[in-house]
Parts: structure tokens; C-alpha cells; sequence
């Protein structure tokens, strides 16, 4: 047993099944990240992410273009982030509540929008839907192993690591990212400097809404070619709880992500396999989140307690 | 709530929009009103009939006994949802873990229900209870530990504890109270001694719905009339004023959690034993534990509005249910459409805040021209 273990974790299967469910995770925690830099926690992800997939695939079905469906997506995703700003900053509704309640809704909303574009309540199977396709890169392709690994992945894949590297630049290197970060450290000092803080807070939420939409659509338009209900599965979640770990620290949320998603491809890989328990070996990366968070926020409680011990 | 007392003693009290009570009960009905309105256009998109669709949804589940009888079974075990999620809110916590409580203790429930422990119809379903309760009470703490001594996410452990208690909830019922007459993965049927009966049949009326007005009744009396209601109030709505009158914010979260827990505990079991012979594990984790939430913010935390609100969803629920049965263009989730508005508006503090400021201000002037 402990053998097939070694030969399932350190095959290349396997990494390249990590770096697919990387992309939807990452996308939630950059999501998430952009909006806590502005000093907003959006924990409606999980819900922009479901709503993004199944309009990325109403969209692809009813235009034939698969592209076409990325921009629904990410136009459904704006709509969400706006709605929660409207709610939140014009009618003075408690922003923590109304992302509940999106997250709560999130699901029968798509069931209730599927069942009157195609008549069933699990998938869209039944639509045929033009879908997004891998991308083979010229010449890295013919390298052996690294070749295998960063060809032929997934388009957005690829647009995920992309949007990674532009998002750093954008928030620590550009004057509108440093003045968001302003707002997410302390408003009040931000708007004495002279900043729009609510202009710009609407902004990373907008930026937030289309990486999260991102995320949801990459996986009904690439990863699994279909919506179905409960596809998202707390993917959107890690997202949020990266973001909690990283506590600002952009290449630590990165690295987080990609842990959890190790830990995705690792309950995956032993699903299928008939010695270990199916229903616990399900819940591996949920464990996984529960632990890692627990285990870092106790840390830092530590950290903290011995600082002040220090002070005194 | 000082609102509320100024109005209660200002010399001239008048039944005006300026009483915040009024105030809340006008903003309800305008809110569900427009949520109607909204439905009923978009029936108009989807529906052939849709006058005759948005009637059967309103008065539908009045048509029949039976179907009334639904609304009251299926609405008490939804109301523990909703009061569990109003103590924890109640309290300022985020504790989402009310869905793998209901889950996890679905299990202890179904273990109990089908032992032959007693041979009395009466204490086999308290002891269900006791179990389901003490199981819940005890999990519920985990998230909220977690978050009162270190500072962890709780919205996302209790989140991913729920995926951890329902996939635990799987394996043990699989392994160890599975029955092979089923094909699905399902408990052995209950004991007939376990089974809630009836006190009167044709609408449904059970034990639990006794047991849920004197709960609601005691949640009102503790919210309102205790030091530990006193002490949640202030820590939702002004954790630093809390803290600074010396409430400690770590009992009270560890308190909520258990109340909270034990009413998913009592939710779960009133579901059981009153709408199931066996117990299937939930396949999805959408489910009441998450309603209760939204429960919780239609009723705006109070125990008595929770328990109106999960009668309101659940005879909204039946309404679309018999209209599907009527029509099968309407999926019956076109009731969260509903919901979801009604939730987003009434949470708008800027929602006919100027009606309100209008009325306050004529009155302001009308008393100084006296």
C-alpha cells in the first residue's frame, strides 16, 4: 500500500492534476486578496463563482463562442460585487450578512436559472457547449519533462499565472494599488491624504468579482466542460481561508493556495482507490484548510502573546 | 433600542410610521410586497398562467388539510435551524456550523432511534433528543473555540468543519448503522417505539411543535430579560462597549455556541424522527442548517420573528411545491428568489429611511407649533 502511495504522489499525473485544480483556487484567493487589500473581506467568492460558471456556460451555449461565455462570466460577476457594494455602501445593509446570504442562495439561484434553460436540475449536459481548449506552447512542448508540465495545460491556467504576476505589480508597485492598500490599512488616514477610499473599494471589488468569475467559469468552461450543481464545492472557501493564512503577504497566499490544491489532487488521486475510506478521503482538503488555518492562527496567537510579554 | 424607550414615553404617542415598531412591520410588508411584485414578473416570463401561478403560491397550501399538515411538520425542525443561527448572530459570531450539526447529529439520532434500548414511545424519543442534543452542543464549540482563544477565521473552519462532520457522518453511517435492504447508503429503519406520533393528525401537529413554542418562549425570556442575553445583545452590536463592561467575549461565544449547537441538535431530531423512517446522510451540504441563517436575518434575530419567518418560507416552500405539481415550467426554488430579496432590503438600514425622517420631522414640527 505504502508503495502505491509513494508511486500515485510522485508521479507526473499527479502534479500536473495539482496544477488543474490550482487554478480555481488561486483565482479565489487572489479574489479574496485584492478586496482585503482595500479593507473589504468579500466571502461571497464561493457564490460569484458559481453564478460565473453556469452564466460562462449559458453564454457559450447561446453565442456558440466560448470566449464569449468568459465575458458573461465575468460580467455576472461584476453585477454580484455591485450588488453587495449597492447594499453595503448606499443602503447601509450589513455586508457580512448579505454575502451570507449570496452564499446561501448561490446554488438554487443556478438550479432555478438551469431549469428554465434546460429542463433538468443536476447538469448542463444537455446543452452542447462550445468549450475553451489546452494551449500547447511551441517549442517548451518538445522539453521532456518540463515540457509535459507547462504545455498543454488549460488556457485560463495560463491566464491565471499571468494575471498573478500583473496583480503584484499592480497592487505594490503602482500608485493606485499602494493607495488601495492605504484604505485597507486605515481608511480614515487614506481619505485625510486626499483618496477616493470608496472609489477605490468598489475597484478591487470589481477586480475581485472578475477574478473570482474567473475562477467559476474556468471550471465549467475548461476543467469539467459542464455546470453542475454544487460544482464549486468550497473552492471559493479556500480561496477566502489562503487569504486568511497569508495575512497580507501576497507569495505566502499563493503558496496556500497551492497547498490546498496538493491536497485536492491528493483526495482525487485516492478516491478511486478502493483501500482507503471514499467518504474520508472526500473531506482531505476541507481537513486540510481546518488544519493548516488552525495551526497558523495559534501560531501567531503565540507570537503575539510573547511579543507583549516582551513590551512589559 | 433606545428608540424604542423614547417612543415608549414621549408624551404624545401616536400609531405613526415613527414608531420604530411600526416602523419594522411597514418596511417588512412593503419589502415582501416588492419581492412579490418581482416574482410575479418574472412568473409573467416563464409561466403561461401567471395570475393563476402566483395564486397558487400564495393560497395554494390553504387548498388542502394535507398540504397545510406539510407546512407545519416540515416548518419546526427549520424554525431550531433558524433560532440556532439567531443566538449565534445574536452574539456578533459567525459560527456557520449549524448544517454539520444538523448533519453529524442525524447520525447519533438514527443510532439511538433504531437501538432497542427502552420499549417506552416516550423516552426513546427524549433520549434521541438528549443524545442529538449533548452531540451538537459539544461540536458546535470547536469554530467558536477556535476564534475566541486564537483568532482563527471561524466563517471558514466551521465552513470546512461541516465538510469534515458530513464526510464523518458518511463513513459512520456506511460502517457501522447501514442496513443492506436499501441500495442507497442509508441507517436501519427506526424502532417504532422512536417515532413521534401525532397529537392531531390531519394537520400534522406533533409533540415538537409544543416543544418549539416553549423554546422559542424561553430564547425570547432569555434574550431579553437575562444578564446573558443582555450580555449578547451588546457584544453584537458593540463588541468594544462589551468588552470594556467586562463581558468576556470568550465565555459568551463558548455559550452561544453550545445553545446553538444543542438547538441544531433538537432541529435534527424533530426532522428525523418526525419526517423520516431512516436516516440518508445529506449528499450536498446546502441544506437547513444554511436556511437557518437566512431565517435569522428575516426575523432580525428575535426568536418569536425567527419562528414566523420559517413558517412564512415553508408555506411559501408548499405554495411553489403544489404550483410545480400544477405547472411544471416553475421549479419550486423560484421561493429563494423571494427570500433573497426580502433578506437584502429588510437589512437595508436606508430603506425608506427617508418616509420615516419625513414622518419624524411633520411630527417634530406639529408638536413645535403646539
Amino acid at each position: 500500500m505504502q508503495n502505491s502511495i509513494f508511486s500515485t504522489l510522485f508521479s507526473m499525473r499527479f502534479l500536473i492534476t495539482a496544477i488543474r485544480l490550482a487554478t480555481p483556487i488561486v483565482f479565489a484567493a487572489i479574489g479574496t486578496f485584492i478586496a482585503a487589500s482595500s479593507g473589504i473581506g468579500n466571502i461571497a467568492i464561493e457564490s460569484i463563482m458559481t453564478f460565473a460558471a453556469l452564466a460562462g456556460v449559458l453564454g457559450s451555449y447561446l453565442s456558440g463562442s466560448a470566449w464569449v461565455g468568459v465575458l458573461t462570466g465575468i460580467a455576472i460577476g461584476i453585477v454580484t460585487v455591485m450588488l453587495i457594494a449597492f447594499f453595503s455602501m448606499k443602503m447601509g445593509a450589513n455586508a457580512m450578512l448579505i454575502m451570507i446570504a449570496l452564499n446561501t442562495f448561490a446554488d438554487s439561484v443556478a438550479i432555478f436559472v438551469m431549469f428554465l434553460m434546460t429542463g433538468e436540475k443536476g447538469t448542463t449536459a444537455s446543452l452542447t457547449t462550445p468549450i475553451l481548449s489546452t494551449l500547447d506552447i511551441p517549442i517548451i512542448k518538445d522539453i521532456p519533462i518540463l515540457g509535459e508540465i507547462v504545455s498543454g495545460q488549460y488556457v485560463l491556467t495560463y491566464i491565471c499565472w499571468l494575471i498573478v504576476i500583473l496583480l503584484f505589480i499592480f497592487i505594490y508597485k503602482t500608485p493606485t494599488g499602494m493607495r488601495m492598500r492605504a484604505c485597507g490599512l486605515n481608511a480614515d488616514a487614506a481619505r485625510t491624504a486626499g483618496i477616493n477610499v470608496e472609489r477605490l473599494q468598489v475597484l478591487s471589488l470589481i477586480l475581485s468579482g472578475i477574478f473570482a468569475a474567473l475562477g467559476g467559469v474556468y471550471l465549467s468552461l475548461n476543467y469539467l466542460k459542464i455546470f453542475s450543481r454544487g460544482m464549486v464545492s468550497g473552492q471559493g472557501w479556500m480561496g477566502v481561508a489562503a487569504n486568511g493564512i497569508a495575512a497580507g503577504n501576497y507569495w505566502l497566499l499563493i503558496l496556500a493556495a497551492l497547498i490546498f490544491a496538493v491536497f485536492r489532487a491528493v483526495s482525487i488521486s485516492f478516491s478511486s482507490n478502493s483501500a482507503f475510506p471514499t467518504d474520508l478521503v472526500n473531506a482531505i482538503p476541507y481537513f486540510a484548510v481546518f488544519v493548516i488555518l488552525t495551526v497558523v492562527s495559534i501560531v501567531n496567537y503565540y507570537r503575539v502573546k510573547r511579543g507583549k510579554v516582551e513590551e512589559h | 433600542m433606545t428608540d424604542n424607550k423614547n417612543s415608549k414615553y414621549s408624551k404624545n404617542y401616536k400609531l405613526s410610521i415613527s414608531n420604530p415598531k411600526l416602523f419594522d412591520a411597514i418596511k417588512m410588508t412593503i419589502a415582501i410586497l416588492i419581492a412579490l411584485a418581482i416574482t410575479f414578473v418574472i412568473l409573467c416570463l416563464i409561466s403561461k398562467d401567471p395570475v393563476n401561478a402566483i395564486k397558487t403560491i400564495l393560497f395554494g397550501p390553504l387548498s388542502k388539510k394535507r398540504y397545510i399538515g406539510a407546512v407545519i411538520e416540515s416548518f419546526i425542525s427549520f424554525a431550531f435551524a433558524g433560532l440556532a443561527a439567531g443566538v449565534l448572530f445574536k452574539a456578533g459570531g459567525f459560527n456557520l456550523g449549524a448544517e454539520g450539526i444538523f448533519i453529524i447529529t442525524g447520525a447519533v439520532v438514527a443510532w439511538i432511534a433504531a437501538s432497542p434500548i427502552t420499549t417506552s414511545p416516550i423516552l426513546h424519543p427524549v433520549l434521541c433528543y438528549l443524545g442529538a442534543m449533548l452531540v451538537g452542543g459539544i461540536l458546535m464549540i470547536l469554530p467558536s473555540f477556535l476564534k475566541a482563544k486564537f483568532g482563527t477565521n471561524e466563517m471558514v473552519v466551521s465552513l470546512m468543519s461541516n465538510s469534515i462532520y458530513a464526510a464523518i457522518t458518511a463513513y459512520i453511517v456506511r460502517n457501522w448503522i447501514s442496513t443492506a435492504q436499501r441500495g442507497s447508503v442509508s441507517s436501519k429503519d427506526y424502532l417504532p417505539t422512536a417515532r413521534i406520533g401525532y397529537l392531531y393528525e390531519p394537520l400534522r401537529i406533533s409533540a415538537c411543535f409544543i416543544l418549539l413554542i416553549v423554546v422559542t418562549i424561553v430564547l425570547y425570556l432569555v434574550m431579553n430579560k437575562t444578564k446573558l442575553g443582555y450580555q449578547m445583545r451588546i457584544a453584537g452590536t458593540n463588541p468594544k462597549f462589551a468588552e470594556y463592561s467586562g463581558v468576556s467575549a470568550f465565555r459568551l461565544s463558548i455559550t452561544t455556541a453550545v445553545i446553538a449547537g444543542v438547538l441544531c441538535g433538537m432541529g435534527s431530531t424533530t426532522q428525523l424522527l418526525t419526517q423520516t423512517s431512516y436516516y440518508t446522510p445529506a449528499q450536498s451540504l446546502v441544506g437547513i442548517g444554511f436556511s437557518g441563517m437566512l431565517l435569522s436575518m428575516l426575523g432580525k434575530n428575535n426568536p418569536i420573528g425567527i419562528v414566523i419567518a420559517a413558517f412564512f418560507i415553508k408555506y411559501l416552500e408548499q405554495g411553489a411545491a403544489v404550483l410545480y405539481f400544477v405547472d411544471g415550467a416553475v421549479p419550486s426554488e423560484i421561493v429563494s428568489i423571494v427570500e433573497g430579496i426580502v433578506i437584502m432590503l429588510i437589512s437595508s438600514q436606508y430603506f425608506l429611511r427617508r418616509l420615516r425622517e419625513r414622518q419624524l420631522l411633520k411630527e417634530g414640527l406639529e408638536e413645535h407649533a403646539e
